[in-house]
């Protein structure tokens, strides 16, 4: 799976024309940027190609990707501070518990470094990175809820599948469906929210075999906001062969082929490769002192975008637009350079 | 002759041979890369940690002093940290109030636990597990049900100097204490101290200790083993909801992740400081070295830049070695007690 995420996106980014974007980039040669997910997970694999495309088109000193964090807040933290043992002084984290994170933010922005949250921000208002750059998950997760409904032709029974429970971005995410399900005044019902079943393929292929055999003739659409869920409802509605409208998350290869052949009708896809490659280069320019924020904190979103058969050969350029966009907006807008 | 002799003597004592290792490996991690001596980034973490694990090894370390095993002690960890982080954010508890709080919580689980133990007369792996998935479902409950972020934020005066502060901060006579310390191995050391007191030194420990080693003769001993059961599970579930409220201290807020890593260190410390899985015999200051023995290895191979793959390996060998050693102990004595004859 990691090689096959890995190659495609290193076939996306040898497409870009080297150093694109890197007009009149400061020297970043000595800053070493760190890019660290909770865990390992295929989302995250985009990560590693866009930080060494930013080595490459920024000039920046080196980017290391990981993922040593196990989901375990307190083994994430014990990578991020041997990375910095190691002399990497900025860093784009995905945190573990983003109700904890921005403790973590506040130790490593005391000792000078510079920090992105990535992927994710911290829960609550208050963002102690210097950035986040991640995915809107409440809006992510209200543009697929809103698209499967579409699907729906407005009314029915929608199911949601998604991660771990008591995360606060599935709290976001959940959020995000329920307002979805809310404008439609009634005419859909939120059958059910099956929750903490991303954490292997085979857990989430069993919730999805179990729901499908005890509810599928009941379920007009499922929505999923999270990796395994949306694999696993995908192979599963493939083959019951089920009426049931499906908006899947991400652009995994089963999924892409299942709405190529109108299995499923659609999966709304995020940018890990954007905030890998963006990321890496606002992280050099904030460690390097070449720029500072304007407002420390800000929230940037990186993209999420809706793919059906109508887009699905397009949407890679749609994203690396979006890529160029965020960058174009961080050098003009977000940031105050020397 | 003599001198074979003392070596042999000091090396069948499995203390010694973790702390020589330990000591070893320690050196060797820093002279490959000196980036391993960092007190900021490396060693004040690593201790920050240790106090926490340890404290969780002492909780099993005392299911494990009667022969049983406390599956739960990592959900016992995250019920007494919840009810900490509830008592900032609802009750406006100050910072000791609100560790008390998770202490008594602690203290409640664990009684519950043996008192179950007793009263059914099922294994307590049974019901210790089945205690796991339930306060898995009561914790994910609460926080679902009362907290807008799946977790209890408020932090009370005095949360961020546990986390942040080493002895660095505090002289006497212009001599400045060492930076690698950190505030929050004094609980630890309270908890060493008293648990070693209680084994070592105490009627109690004696009667825990003799309970695990054989229950039939310490029943006929006249020793109240039911009693001295609930006791045990007690002090597990205590020192559970230490080390749940220090990670909680540690992490910057309450969140139900807490105690989800604990169980296998919570076996590693006290199995590699020579406490024995059947009862009767427990290594108090081995499951602090046991603790620190991991920590070492994984940050250790962390700064050489060491993959997840590996890092994975290199723990599961030191599980090996935690076998190894007590056969290591073994062949010592014996080459010891042929020394004698």
């Amino acid at each position: 799976m990691k090689k096959i995420l890995v190659a495609g996106f290193l076939a996306v980014s040898l497409t870009i024309p080297a150093a694109a974007f890197a007009a009149g980039t400061p020297d970043f040669s000595k800053v070493k940027v760190a890019l660290v997910p909770g865990g390992a997970h295929p989302y995250f694999q985009p990560w590693i190609v866009g930080g060494k495309q930013a080595v490459t088109d920024f000039g920046i000193g080196a980017t290391t990707f990981n993922e040593t964090g196990e989901w375990d807040q307190t083994k994430q933290n014990a990578a991020l501070d041997s990375l910095a043992a190691q002399g990497y002084t900025a860093f784009g984290i995905f945190g573990v518990s983003p109700t904890d994170i921005n403790t973590t933010f506040e130790n490593l922005k005391s000792k000078g470094f510079a920090v992105g949250s990535l992927a994710s921000c911290p829960a609550g208002t208050v963002n102690k990175a210097d950035f986040c750059l991640s995915t809107d998950t409440g809006q992510a997760a209200y543009l697929a809820a809103k698209a499967v409904i579409k699907q729906m032709r407005g009314k029915g029974n929608l199911v949601h599948l998604t991660g771990n429970a008591v995360d606060a971005n599935t709290v976001r995410r959940i959020a995000g469906v329920k307002k979805a399900i809310a404008e439609t005044k009634g005419k859909v019902k939120l059958l059910t929210t099956i929750t903490d079943i991303d954490k292997d393929l085979q857990t989430a292929q069993k919730a999805v075999s179990d729901l499908l055999a005890a509810k599928g003739k009941k379920i007009n659409g499922i929505v999923t906001t999270a990796y395994n869920p949306a694999v696993a409802s995908t192979e599963g509605v493939g083959r019951t062969k089920l009426p049931i409208k499906v908006i899947a998350i991400d652009d995994d290869k089963k999924i892409l082929n299942a709405i190529a052949k109108g299995i499923i009708s659609g999966t709304v896809v995020q940018n890990p490769w954007g905030q890998g490659y963006v990321g890496s280069y606002v992280l050099a320019a904030l460690n390097s002192k070449a720029c500072t924020m304007k407002k420390s904190g800000l929230y940037v979103d990186s993209g999420s975008f809706l793919v059906t058969k109508a887009n699905l050969k397009t949407y890679d350029a749609q994203r690396l637009a979006k890529s160029k966009s965020i960058l174009k907006d961080f050098k003009t807008k977000y940031l105050t350079c020397a | 002759m003599k001198l074979t002799r003392k070596i042999t003597s000091i090396l069948s004592d499995q203390r010694v041979v973790l702390s020589i290792i330990t000591l070893a490996l320690f050196l060797f991690f820093g002279l490959k890369n000196k980036a391993f001596f960092s007190a900021d980034f490396v060693l004040f973490p690593l201790l920050r940690d240790a106090a926490t694990i340890t404290v969780v090894g002492l909780a099993q370390l005392c299911a494990l002093s009667i022969g049983h095993l406390n599956l739960a002690v990592g959900r016992m960890a995250a019920v007494s940290a919840m009810a900490t982080g509830y008592s900032y954010q609802y009750l406006g508890f100050s910072l000791p109030l609100g560790v008390l709080v998770g202490l008594i919580t602690g203290a409640l689980l664990g009684a519950l636990t043996g008192w179950i133990v007793v009263k059914s007369q099922v294994n307590a792996f049974i019901v210790t597990l089945a205690m796991d998935f339930a306060l898995l479902g009561f914790v994910t409950f609460i926080y679902v049900t009362f907290t807008p972020a799946a977790a209890f934020t408020t932090k009370p005066a005095g949360m961020d100097f546990w986390r942040n502060t080493s002895l660095a901060q505090y002289c006497i006579a212009g001599v400045c204490g060492p930076k690698i310390f950190p505030m929050m191995i004094f609980p630890m050391i309270v908890a060493l101290l008293l648990v070693g007191f209680m084994y070592g030194k105490t009627r109690l420990g004696r009667e825990l200790l003799l309970t695990g080693s054989n229950l039939r003769a310490a029943k006929l001993s006249g020793i109240p083993v039911d009693r001295r059961v609930i006791t045990a599970h007690i002090f597990s579930g205590t020192l559970a909801g230490l080390a749940g409220v220090m990670l909680g201290f540690t992490n910057g807020s309450f969140s139900a992740a807490i105690g989800s890593e604990f169980m296998l260190p919570s076996f590693l410390g006290p199995v590699l400081g020579g406490t024995l899985l059947t009862g009767g015999s427990v290594a108090v200051f081995g499951t602090m070295m046991g603790t620190l023995l991991t920590l070492v290895i994984r940050q250790g191979l962390s700064v050489q830049g060491i993959g997840l793959e590996t890092l994975n390996i290199a723990l599961g060998l030191v599980l090996l070695l935690a076998l190894s050693l007590g056969q290591i102990q073994k062949m010592f004595t014996s080459i010891r007690s042929r020394g004698r004859t």
